[in-house]
Protein backbone atom coordinates (compact mmCIF):
# COMPACT_ATOMS: atom_id res chain seq x y z
CA UNK A 1 0.00 0.00 0.00
CA UNK A 2 1.33 3.63 -0.72
CA UNK A 3 0.31 5.58 2.12
CA UNK A 4 1.21 8.70 0.00
CA UNK A 5 -2.07 8.02 -2.20
CA UNK A 6 -4.10 11.15 -1.67
CA UNK A 7 -7.51 11.67 -2.34
CA UNK A 8 -7.35 12.69 -5.81
CA UNK A 9 -6.45 8.86 -7.08
CA UNK A 10 -8.83 7.38 -4.56
CA UNK A 11 -7.74 3.59 -6.73
CA UNK A 12 -9.82 0.35 -7.82
CA UNK A 13 -6.66 -0.78 -5.38
CA UNK A 14 -7.82 1.26 -2.45
CA UNK A 15 -11.32 -0.20 -2.44
CA UNK A 16 -9.92 -3.68 -2.42
CA UNK A 17 -7.92 -2.89 0.77
CA UNK A 18 -11.43 -1.17 2.12
CA UNK A 19 -13.35 -3.75 1.07
CA UNK A 20 -12.06 -6.52 2.81
CA UNK A 21 -11.01 -4.69 6.03
CA UNK A 22 -14.78 -4.34 6.35
CA UNK A 23 -16.21 -6.70 8.87
CA UNK A 24 -18.65 -8.96 7.01
CA UNK A 25 -19.82 -12.04 7.52
CA UNK A 26 -23.11 -14.68 8.29
CA UNK A 27 -24.13 -16.55 10.90
CA UNK A 28 -22.72 -20.05 10.49
CA UNK A 29 -23.66 -23.54 10.98
CA UNK A 30 -21.50 -25.40 14.20
CA UNK A 31 -22.94 -28.70 13.18
CA UNK A 32 -19.62 -30.70 14.49
CA UNK A 33 -18.20 -28.58 16.60
CA UNK A 34 -18.27 -24.97 17.61
CA UNK A 35 -15.18 -24.31 15.52
CA UNK A 36 -16.58 -25.30 12.36
CA UNK A 37 -18.55 -22.21 12.24
CA UNK A 38 -15.02 -20.65 11.95
CA UNK A 39 -13.44 -22.69 9.22
CA UNK A 40 -16.16 -22.17 7.22
CA UNK A 41 -16.79 -18.76 7.62
CA UNK A 42 -12.89 -18.49 6.46
CA UNK A 43 -13.56 -20.27 3.47
CA UNK A 44 -16.60 -18.28 2.36
CA UNK A 45 -14.92 -15.15 3.46
CA UNK A 46 -16.04 -13.92 6.25
CA UNK A 47 -14.25 -11.11 8.07
CA UNK A 48 -17.04 -11.33 11.11
CA UNK A 49 -18.83 -14.56 11.85
CA UNK A 50 -21.57 -15.17 14.07
CA UNK A 51 -22.53 -18.43 15.70
CA UNK A 52 -24.88 -20.36 18.74
CA UNK A 53 -22.97 -21.28 21.40
CA UNK A 54 -25.04 -23.78 22.51
CA UNK A 55 -28.46 -25.75 21.21
CA UNK A 56 -30.85 -22.42 20.54
CA UNK A 57 -34.17 -24.86 20.91
CA UNK A 58 -32.93 -26.18 24.44
CA UNK A 59 -32.90 -25.16 28.02
CA UNK A 60 -29.93 -26.74 29.12
CA UNK A 61 -25.75 -27.34 27.86
CA UNK A 62 -23.31 -29.51 28.76
CA UNK A 63 -20.90 -26.98 29.59
CA UNK A 64 -17.73 -26.56 27.68
CA UNK A 65 -15.02 -28.03 27.94
CA UNK A 66 -11.07 -27.28 28.34
CA UNK A 67 -10.26 -28.54 25.17
CA UNK A 68 -13.55 -27.43 23.27
CA UNK A 69 -12.40 -24.05 24.26
CA UNK A 70 -8.86 -24.37 23.65
CA UNK A 71 -9.32 -25.65 19.94
CA UNK A 72 -11.81 -23.16 19.20
CA UNK A 73 -9.68 -20.36 20.22
CA UNK A 74 -6.87 -21.90 18.34
CA UNK A 75 -8.77 -22.03 14.99
CA UNK A 76 -9.62 -18.43 15.78
CA UNK A 77 -5.90 -17.50 15.95
CA UNK A 78 -5.28 -19.59 12.59
CA UNK A 79 -8.63 -18.32 10.54
CA UNK A 80 -7.94 -14.89 11.70
CA UNK A 81 -11.33 -13.49 11.68
CA UNK A 82 -11.59 -10.48 13.42
CA UNK A 83 -14.72 -10.25 14.40
CA UNK A 84 -17.33 -13.13 16.26
CA UNK A 85 -20.32 -12.66 17.80
CA UNK A 86 -22.65 -15.63 19.63
CA UNK A 87 -26.63 -15.23 18.79
CA UNK A 88 -28.55 -16.42 22.13
CA UNK A 89 -30.70 -19.36 22.90
CA UNK A 90 -34.67 -18.85 21.26
CA UNK A 91 -36.29 -20.17 24.53
CA UNK A 92 -34.52 -17.35 27.01
CA UNK A 93 -37.35 -14.72 27.77
CA UNK A 94 -36.11 -12.17 29.77
CA UNK A 95 -39.16 -10.56 30.34
CA UNK A 96 -41.04 -13.64 31.11
CA UNK A 97 -44.20 -13.30 33.23
CA UNK A 98 -43.66 -16.85 35.05
CA UNK A 99 -41.24 -16.75 37.53
CA UNK A 100 -40.01 -20.25 36.88
CA UNK A 101 -39.24 -19.25 33.23
CA UNK A 102 -37.85 -15.68 34.02
CA UNK A 103 -35.31 -17.66 36.54
CA UNK A 104 -34.65 -20.45 33.99
CA UNK A 105 -33.99 -17.45 31.07
CA UNK A 106 -31.27 -15.50 33.50
CA UNK A 107 -29.69 -18.17 34.49
CA UNK A 108 -29.49 -19.70 31.16
CA UNK A 109 -28.55 -15.86 29.37
CA UNK A 110 -25.76 -15.90 32.31
CA UNK A 111 -24.10 -19.06 30.80
CA UNK A 112 -24.31 -17.55 27.00
CA UNK A 113 -22.11 -14.82 28.32
CA UNK A 114 -19.97 -17.26 30.40
CA UNK A 115 -19.52 -19.22 27.31
CA UNK A 116 -18.93 -16.29 25.05
CA UNK A 117 -16.72 -14.87 27.43
CA UNK A 118 -14.90 -18.61 27.59
CA UNK A 119 -14.47 -18.74 23.94
CA UNK A 120 -13.31 -14.93 22.99
CA UNK A 121 -16.71 -13.81 21.56
CA UNK A 122 -16.97 -10.59 22.73
CA UNK A 123 -21.06 -9.91 22.23
CA UNK A 124 -23.85 -11.81 22.62
CA UNK A 125 -27.03 -11.02 20.34
CA UNK A 126 -30.61 -11.58 22.48
CA UNK A 127 -34.06 -10.81 21.38
CA UNK A 128 -35.76 -9.09 24.33
CA UNK A 129 -38.29 -11.39 25.33
CA UNK A 130 -42.27 -11.63 24.72
CA UNK A 131 -45.01 -10.04 27.55
CA UNK A 132 -47.42 -12.53 26.51
CA UNK A 133 -50.16 -10.35 26.93
CA UNK A 134 -49.60 -10.17 30.61
CA UNK A 135 -48.74 -6.64 30.72
CA UNK A 136 -46.51 -5.69 28.37
CA UNK A 137 -45.10 -2.62 30.92
CA UNK A 138 -44.49 -4.92 33.61
CA UNK A 139 -42.63 -6.71 31.20
CA UNK A 140 -40.13 -4.32 30.04
CA UNK A 141 -39.59 -3.75 33.19
CA UNK A 142 -38.65 -7.13 34.16
CA UNK A 143 -36.72 -7.31 30.91
CA UNK A 144 -34.69 -4.34 32.64
CA UNK A 145 -34.13 -5.72 35.95
CA UNK A 146 -33.17 -8.90 34.21
CA UNK A 147 -30.19 -7.01 32.39
CA UNK A 148 -29.07 -4.64 34.88
CA UNK A 149 -28.97 -7.74 37.30
CA UNK A 150 -27.23 -10.05 34.77
CA UNK A 151 -24.65 -7.51 33.92
CA UNK A 152 -23.69 -6.83 37.36
CA UNK A 153 -23.16 -10.20 38.38
CA UNK A 154 -21.59 -11.31 35.33
CA UNK A 155 -18.99 -8.08 35.51
CA UNK A 156 -18.08 -9.55 39.22
CA UNK A 157 -17.21 -12.82 38.10
CA UNK A 158 -14.89 -11.02 35.62
CA UNK A 159 -16.97 -11.81 32.69
CA UNK A 160 -16.09 -9.22 29.75
CA UNK A 161 -18.48 -10.42 27.26
CA UNK A 162 -21.30 -7.50 26.62
CA UNK A 163 -25.56 -7.96 25.27
CA UNK A 164 -26.41 -6.51 22.01
CA UNK A 165 -29.98 -6.51 22.12
CA UNK A 166 -31.43 -6.95 18.79
CA UNK A 167 -34.27 -4.89 17.14
CA UNK A 168 -37.18 -7.35 16.49
CA UNK A 169 -40.30 -7.85 14.12
CA UNK A 170 -42.65 -7.35 16.62
CA UNK A 171 -43.90 -10.79 15.86
CA UNK A 172 -46.73 -12.14 18.68
CA UNK A 173 -45.63 -10.22 22.10
CA UNK A 174 -42.32 -9.78 21.40
CA UNK A 175 -40.70 -6.64 22.83
CA UNK A 176 -38.27 -3.96 21.45
CA UNK A 177 -39.69 -3.46 17.77
CA UNK A 178 -40.30 0.15 18.14
CA UNK A 179 -37.07 2.30 18.45
CA UNK A 180 -38.81 4.21 21.40
CA UNK A 181 -39.28 0.89 23.30
CA UNK A 182 -35.71 -0.06 22.60
CA UNK A 183 -33.88 3.45 23.70
CA UNK A 184 -36.72 3.17 26.73
CA UNK A 185 -35.05 -0.12 27.66
CA UNK A 186 -32.01 1.08 27.08
CA UNK A 187 -32.02 3.91 29.33
CA UNK A 188 -33.55 1.61 31.75
CA UNK A 189 -30.38 -0.03 32.04
CA UNK A 190 -28.22 2.89 32.45
CA UNK A 191 -24.87 3.17 30.42
CA UNK A 192 -22.99 0.37 30.18
CA UNK A 193 -19.73 -0.56 27.58
CA UNK A 194 -21.30 -4.21 28.18
CA UNK A 195 -24.84 -2.98 26.56
CA UNK A 196 -25.37 -2.31 22.97
CA UNK A 197 -27.48 -2.89 20.44
CA UNK A 198 -27.92 -5.09 17.33
CA UNK A 199 -30.14 -3.69 14.34
CA UNK A 200 -31.79 -6.45 12.25
CA UNK A 201 -32.60 -4.94 8.32
CA UNK A 202 -35.73 -7.64 8.05
CA UNK A 203 -36.88 -7.25 11.59
CA UNK A 204 -36.75 -3.37 11.65
CA UNK A 205 -38.66 -3.16 8.20
CA UNK A 206 -41.25 -5.93 9.04
CA UNK A 207 -41.73 -3.86 12.15
CA UNK A 208 -42.67 -0.07 10.13
CA UNK A 209 -39.60 1.22 9.24
CA UNK A 210 -39.19 1.41 5.59
CA UNK A 211 -35.12 1.48 4.71
CA UNK A 212 -36.08 1.27 0.72
CA UNK A 213 -35.06 4.56 -0.30
CA UNK A 214 -32.43 7.56 0.24
CA UNK A 215 -35.05 9.37 2.22
CA UNK A 216 -37.17 6.47 4.21
CA UNK A 217 -33.38 4.86 4.87
CA UNK A 218 -32.71 8.58 5.78
CA UNK A 219 -35.15 9.42 8.01
CA UNK A 220 -35.56 5.56 10.00
CA UNK A 221 -31.68 5.92 10.64
CA UNK A 222 -32.33 9.53 12.07
CA UNK A 223 -35.56 8.14 13.77
CA UNK A 224 -33.02 4.99 15.40
CA UNK A 225 -30.27 7.36 16.47
CA UNK A 226 -32.73 9.67 18.58
CA UNK A 227 -34.53 7.05 20.04
CA UNK A 228 -32.04 4.43 20.57
CA UNK A 229 -28.65 6.32 19.53
CA UNK A 230 -26.59 4.94 16.29
CA UNK A 231 -23.51 5.12 18.67
CA UNK A 232 -25.21 2.01 20.58
CA UNK A 233 -24.99 0.04 17.41
CA UNK A 234 -22.59 -3.05 17.15
CA UNK A 235 -23.66 -5.25 14.88
CA UNK A 236 -26.08 -5.27 11.81
CA UNK A 237 -28.14 -8.15 10.34
CA UNK A 238 -28.16 -7.54 6.88
CA UNK A 239 -31.81 -9.81 5.80
CA UNK A 240 -34.30 -9.05 3.28
CA UNK A 241 -37.75 -9.68 4.27
CA UNK A 242 -40.11 -12.05 2.55
CA UNK A 243 -42.97 -10.69 4.08
CA UNK A 244 -43.80 -6.40 3.10
CA UNK A 245 -43.39 -3.21 5.06
CA UNK A 246 -45.02 -3.33 8.34
CA UNK A 247 -46.00 -6.83 8.39
CA UNK A 248 -44.88 -7.56 11.99
CA UNK A 249 -43.87 -11.21 10.41
CA UNK A 250 -40.27 -12.01 10.63
CA UNK A 251 -39.34 -14.29 7.38
CA UNK A 252 -35.58 -14.01 6.22
CA UNK A 253 -34.85 -13.67 2.54
CA UNK A 254 -31.54 -13.66 0.64
CA UNK A 255 -29.81 -9.86 0.20
CA UNK A 256 -31.90 -8.19 -2.52
CA UNK A 257 -34.40 -10.38 -2.99
CA UNK A 258 -37.01 -9.61 -1.18
CA UNK A 259 -39.55 -7.14 -0.14
CA UNK A 260 -36.62 -4.99 1.13
CA UNK A 261 -34.48 -4.76 -2.23
CA UNK A 262 -30.86 -4.27 -3.38
CA UNK A 263 -30.67 -0.50 -2.39
CA UNK A 264 -31.73 -0.31 1.12
CA UNK A 265 -28.71 -2.57 1.61
CA UNK A 266 -26.41 -0.38 -0.73
CA UNK A 267 -27.54 2.55 1.16
CA UNK A 268 -26.68 0.94 4.75
CA UNK A 269 -23.22 -0.50 3.47
CA UNK A 270 -22.03 3.14 2.48
CA UNK A 271 -23.20 5.18 5.60
CA UNK A 272 -19.89 6.19 6.73
CA UNK A 273 -21.61 6.40 10.08
CA UNK A 274 -22.03 2.52 10.67
CA UNK A 275 -18.57 1.86 8.56
CA UNK A 276 -16.90 0.44 11.32
CA UNK A 277 -19.95 -1.81 12.65
CA UNK A 278 -19.78 -5.58 11.39
CA UNK A 279 -22.38 -6.86 9.31
CA UNK A 280 -23.78 -10.38 9.52
CA UNK A 281 -26.39 -11.96 7.13
CA UNK A 282 -28.72 -14.56 9.13
CA UNK A 283 -30.10 -15.43 5.40
CA UNK A 284 -31.82 -18.88 4.56
CA UNK A 285 -29.89 -21.94 2.54
CA UNK A 286 -26.53 -21.58 4.80
CA UNK A 287 -24.75 -24.03 3.06
CA UNK A 288 -25.14 -22.94 -0.50
CA UNK A 289 -26.04 -19.50 -0.28
CA UNK A 290 -23.92 -17.67 2.41
CA UNK A 291 -21.08 -17.63 -0.29
CA UNK A 292 -23.17 -15.39 -2.20
CA UNK A 293 -25.21 -13.24 -0.05
CA UNK A 294 -21.36 -12.45 1.86
CA UNK A 295 -19.91 -11.50 -1.65
CA UNK A 296 -23.04 -9.40 -2.53
CA UNK A 297 -22.54 -7.89 0.70
CA UNK A 298 -19.34 -7.38 0.05
CA UNK A 299 -19.61 -6.08 -3.21
CA UNK A 300 -22.17 -3.53 -2.29
CA UNK A 301 -19.51 -1.99 0.13
CA UNK A 302 -17.01 -1.81 -1.72
CA UNK A 303 -19.27 0.52 -4.29
CA UNK A 304 -18.98 3.42 -2.30
CA UNK A 305 -16.55 5.79 -1.68
CA UNK A 306 -14.40 4.66 1.24
CA UNK A 307 -13.11 5.94 4.01
CA UNK A 308 -9.47 4.63 5.40
CA UNK A 309 -8.25 1.71 7.21
CA UNK A 310 -5.96 1.62 9.92
CA UNK A 311 -4.71 -1.40 11.83
CA UNK A 312 -4.71 -1.29 15.04
CA UNK A 313 -1.53 -3.24 17.16
CA UNK A 314 -2.86 -4.26 20.91
CA UNK A 315 -0.45 -4.98 23.91
CA UNK A 316 -0.47 -6.60 27.10
CA UNK A 317 -3.89 -8.42 27.25
CA UNK A 318 -5.54 -6.84 24.81
CA UNK A 319 -3.27 -8.83 22.19
CA UNK A 320 -5.52 -11.94 22.93
CA UNK A 321 -8.58 -9.96 21.58
CA UNK A 322 -8.21 -10.07 18.08
CA UNK A 323 -6.12 -12.87 15.90
CA UNK A 324 -2.74 -12.13 16.28
CA UNK A 325 -3.33 -8.96 17.95
CA UNK A 326 -4.29 -6.68 15.39
CA UNK A 327 -7.44 -5.84 13.64
CA UNK A 328 -8.03 -3.52 10.98
CA UNK A 329 -10.72 -0.92 11.28
CA UNK A 330 -12.67 1.09 8.75
CA UNK A 331 -13.14 4.47 9.99
CA UNK A 332 -14.58 8.02 8.00
CA UNK A 333 -11.67 9.98 6.11
CA UNK A 334 -10.80 12.81 8.92
CA UNK A 335 -10.75 10.02 11.74
CA UNK A 336 -8.42 10.62 14.71
CA UNK A 337 -7.22 8.39 17.64
CA UNK A 338 -9.73 8.58 19.67
CA UNK A 339 -12.64 7.55 16.75
CA UNK A 340 -10.32 4.49 16.62
CA UNK A 341 -10.70 3.85 20.42
CA UNK A 342 -14.34 4.26 20.23
CA UNK A 343 -14.87 1.91 17.24
CA UNK A 344 -12.58 -0.98 18.69
CA UNK A 345 -14.81 -0.57 22.24
CA UNK A 346 -17.43 -0.62 19.88
CA UNK A 347 -15.90 -4.32 18.30
CA UNK A 348 -15.01 -5.25 22.09
CA UNK A 349 -15.98 -3.75 25.56
CA UNK A 350 -13.48 -5.43 27.04
CA UNK A 351 -11.27 -2.33 25.01
CA UNK A 352 -13.61 0.17 26.81
CA UNK A 353 -10.63 1.55 29.22
CA UNK A 354 -8.65 1.20 26.02
CA UNK A 355 -8.16 4.97 26.13
CA UNK A 356 -7.52 5.64 29.88
CA UNK A 357 -4.87 2.29 30.31
CA UNK A 358 -3.51 3.11 27.40
CA UNK A 359 -0.53 5.23 24.84
CA UNK A 360 -0.78 5.93 21.22
CA UNK A 361 1.85 5.76 19.21
CA UNK A 362 2.32 6.11 15.74
CA UNK A 363 5.54 4.00 14.00
CA UNK A 364 7.81 6.08 16.97
CA UNK A 365 5.87 8.64 18.11
CA UNK A 366 3.69 8.94 20.94
CA UNK A 367 0.21 10.65 19.18
CA UNK A 368 -2.84 11.77 21.62
CA UNK A 369 -6.42 11.47 21.00
CA UNK A 370 -6.79 13.93 18.27
CA UNK A 371 -3.86 12.69 16.34
CA UNK A 372 -5.42 12.36 12.68
CA UNK A 373 -5.16 9.23 11.06
CA UNK A 374 -4.40 8.11 7.77
CA UNK A 375 -5.38 5.53 5.10
CA UNK A 376 -3.07 2.48 6.29
CA UNK A 377 -1.47 3.57 9.31
CA UNK A 378 -0.68 1.42 12.23
CA UNK A 379 -1.80 2.28 16.04
CA UNK A 380 -0.44 0.72 18.83
CA UNK A 381 -2.03 1.06 21.73
CA UNK A 382 0.32 0.70 24.98
CA UNK A 383 -0.77 -0.50 28.26
CA UNK A 384 1.68 0.81 31.14
CA UNK A 385 4.58 -0.79 30.97
CA UNK A 386 6.39 -3.67 33.11
CA UNK A 387 9.71 -3.79 31.71
CA UNK A 388 13.14 -4.33 34.24
CA UNK B 1 26.30 8.39 23.08
CA UNK B 2 25.28 5.80 25.70
CA UNK B 3 24.75 2.03 24.63
CA UNK B 4 21.33 1.07 24.87
CA UNK B 5 19.97 -2.54 23.35
CA UNK B 6 16.97 -4.61 23.26
CA UNK B 7 17.12 -8.24 22.50
CA UNK B 8 16.34 -11.75 22.23
CA UNK B 9 20.09 -12.73 23.46
CA UNK B 10 20.99 -13.45 26.40
CA UNK B 11 22.49 -10.85 28.39
CA UNK B 12 26.46 -10.93 28.72
CA UNK B 13 27.10 -8.65 31.90
CA UNK B 14 30.75 -9.03 31.41
CA UNK B 15 30.45 -7.74 27.75
CA UNK B 16 28.03 -4.85 28.93
CA UNK B 17 30.48 -3.86 31.84
CA UNK B 18 33.54 -3.95 28.88
CA UNK B 19 31.97 -1.29 26.77
CA UNK B 20 31.65 1.59 29.44
CA UNK B 21 34.70 0.69 31.85
CA UNK B 22 38.27 2.10 31.78
CA UNK B 23 40.92 2.95 34.03
CA UNK B 24 40.14 6.27 34.51
CA UNK B 25 36.76 5.40 36.53
CA UNK B 26 36.85 4.44 40.21
CA UNK B 27 33.27 3.19 40.68
CA UNK B 28 31.88 0.44 38.49
CA UNK B 29 27.90 -0.06 39.37
CA UNK B 30 25.83 -2.89 37.88
CA UNK B 31 22.31 -2.99 38.47
CA UNK B 32 21.07 -7.19 37.29
CA UNK B 33 17.13 -7.04 37.46
CA UNK B 34 16.39 -11.07 37.32
CA UNK B 35 13.74 -13.29 36.92
CA UNK B 36 12.86 -14.04 40.37
CA UNK B 37 10.73 -17.62 41.19
CA UNK B 38 7.95 -15.77 43.40
CA UNK B 39 5.95 -12.78 42.22
CA UNK B 40 2.47 -11.15 44.02
CA UNK B 41 2.29 -14.33 45.63
CA UNK B 42 2.45 -16.79 42.87
CA UNK B 43 5.08 -19.32 41.59
CA UNK B 44 6.66 -17.91 38.47
CA UNK B 45 8.05 -20.43 35.84
CA UNK B 46 9.52 -18.45 33.45
CA UNK B 47 8.77 -14.85 31.71
CA UNK B 48 7.77 -13.35 28.66
CA UNK B 49 8.84 -9.96 27.86
CA UNK B 50 7.31 -7.90 24.80
CA UNK B 51 8.09 -4.59 23.45
CA UNK B 52 6.60 -2.06 20.63
CA UNK B 53 10.29 -1.86 19.59
CA UNK B 54 9.59 1.69 17.37
CA UNK B 55 8.89 3.34 20.88
CA UNK B 56 11.50 1.13 23.14
CA UNK B 57 14.43 1.55 21.40
CA UNK B 58 14.32 5.67 21.08
CA UNK B 59 13.31 5.84 24.35
CA UNK B 60 15.63 3.64 25.73
CA UNK B 61 18.32 5.09 24.23
CA UNK B 62 17.07 8.96 25.11
CA UNK B 63 17.04 7.82 28.90
CA UNK B 64 20.24 6.50 28.58
CA UNK B 65 21.83 9.76 27.15
CA UNK B 66 20.19 11.51 29.48
CA UNK B 67 21.85 9.78 32.46
CA UNK B 68 25.13 10.23 30.87
CA UNK B 69 24.97 13.77 30.51
CA UNK B 70 23.22 14.42 33.40
CA UNK B 71 25.68 12.60 35.75
CA UNK B 72 28.58 12.78 33.72
CA UNK B 73 29.05 9.11 33.75
CA UNK B 74 29.33 6.56 30.80
CA UNK B 75 26.39 4.15 30.59
CA UNK B 76 25.69 0.82 28.95
CA UNK B 77 21.87 -0.59 29.13
CA UNK B 78 20.71 -3.87 27.66
CA UNK B 79 16.94 -5.53 27.87
CA UNK B 80 15.59 -8.88 27.02
CA UNK B 81 12.72 -10.02 25.06
CA UNK B 82 11.01 -12.97 24.51
CA UNK B 83 10.94 -16.11 27.16
CA UNK B 84 13.88 -15.37 30.05
CA UNK B 85 13.94 -18.31 32.67
CA UNK B 86 14.41 -18.16 36.30
CA UNK B 87 17.69 -16.55 37.50
CA UNK B 88 18.40 -15.01 34.09
CA UNK B 89 18.29 -10.83 33.85
CA UNK B 90 15.58 -9.34 32.01
CA UNK B 91 18.14 -6.22 32.46
CA UNK B 92 21.50 -5.08 33.35
CA UNK B 93 22.32 -1.35 33.44
CA UNK B 94 26.30 -0.76 33.90
CA UNK B 95 27.49 3.09 35.18
CA UNK B 96 30.99 4.00 35.10
CA UNK B 97 32.00 7.31 36.66
CA UNK B 98 34.68 8.77 38.77
CA UNK B 99 33.19 8.83 41.88
CA UNK B 100 30.35 6.62 43.08
CA UNK B 101 27.64 8.66 44.15
CA UNK B 102 26.67 9.89 40.48
CA UNK B 103 27.30 6.00 39.71
CA UNK B 104 24.42 5.17 41.70
CA UNK B 105 22.25 7.95 41.20
CA UNK B 106 22.22 7.79 37.44
CA UNK B 107 22.15 3.93 37.44
CA UNK B 108 19.10 4.10 39.77
CA UNK B 109 17.01 6.70 36.94
CA UNK B 110 18.18 4.92 34.24
CA UNK B 111 16.40 1.54 35.74
CA UNK B 112 13.62 3.80 37.56
CA UNK B 113 12.62 5.62 34.20
CA UNK B 114 13.17 2.65 32.25
CA UNK B 115 10.33 0.86 34.36
CA UNK B 116 8.28 3.41 33.96
CA UNK B 117 8.09 4.24 30.56
CA UNK B 118 9.68 2.53 27.90
CA UNK B 119 6.90 -0.15 26.15
CA UNK B 120 7.97 -3.36 27.25
CA UNK B 121 5.82 -5.88 29.05
CA UNK B 122 6.18 -9.14 30.91
CA UNK B 123 3.86 -11.82 31.02
CA UNK B 124 4.24 -13.95 33.89
CA UNK B 125 4.13 -17.55 32.94
CA UNK B 126 2.99 -20.04 36.24
CA UNK B 127 2.50 -23.43 36.40
CA UNK B 128 -1.25 -22.95 36.67
CA UNK B 129 -2.01 -20.03 34.11
CA UNK B 130 -0.43 -17.07 32.94
CA UNK B 131 -0.49 -13.28 33.41
CA UNK B 132 -0.39 -10.06 32.02
CA UNK B 133 1.73 -7.16 34.08
CA UNK B 134 0.76 -3.58 33.25
CA UNK B 135 2.35 -0.80 35.38
CA UNK B 136 1.06 -2.48 38.76
CA UNK B 137 -2.18 -4.50 37.47
CA UNK B 138 -1.77 -8.15 36.69
CA UNK B 139 -4.37 -10.04 34.68
CA UNK B 140 -5.10 -13.63 33.72
CA UNK B 141 -4.20 -14.43 30.45
CA UNK B 142 -6.85 -16.65 28.51
CA UNK B 143 -3.45 -18.94 27.22
CA UNK B 144 -1.81 -21.03 30.01
CA UNK B 145 1.96 -20.38 28.02
ZN1 LIG C 1 -31.32 -11.04 13.39
ZN1 LIG D 1 -35.28 -12.67 12.36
Amino acid sequence: MDHDTGPSTLSSQEDTVSGSARLIGAHMPTAGGLKNSLTSGKEIGCTAVQLFTGNPRQWSHPSLTDDEIREFRSTHEQTGIPFLVAHDSYLINLAAPAADVLERSRSAFRGELDRAHALGIPWVVTHMGSHLDQGEEEAVQRLITSLREILEETEAEGCTAGVALETTAGQGTGLGWSFNQLGDILKGVGENPRLGVCMDTCHVFAAGYDIRTPETYRDTIQKFDELVGINHLRVIHTNDSKKGLGSRVDRHEHIGMGEIGMEAFSLLLNDERLMHVPVIAETPDAQTMHRVNVARLRRLAASGAYGIVVTAQLFGHYSELFPGGTVDVLLPKGAVINDLAAALTDLNPALSDLSTHCRFAIADELVDGSAVLREGCTVAALPPSSGG
Amino acid sequence: MAYAHIGTEVIDTAALEARVVTVEDGAVCTFIGNVRRRSRGREVAYLEYNAYLPIANRMLQEIADEAESRWQVKLAVQHRIGRVDLGEAGVVVVVTSVHRAEAFDACRFCIDTLKENVPIWKREVCPDGAFWIEGEVSLPASKAD
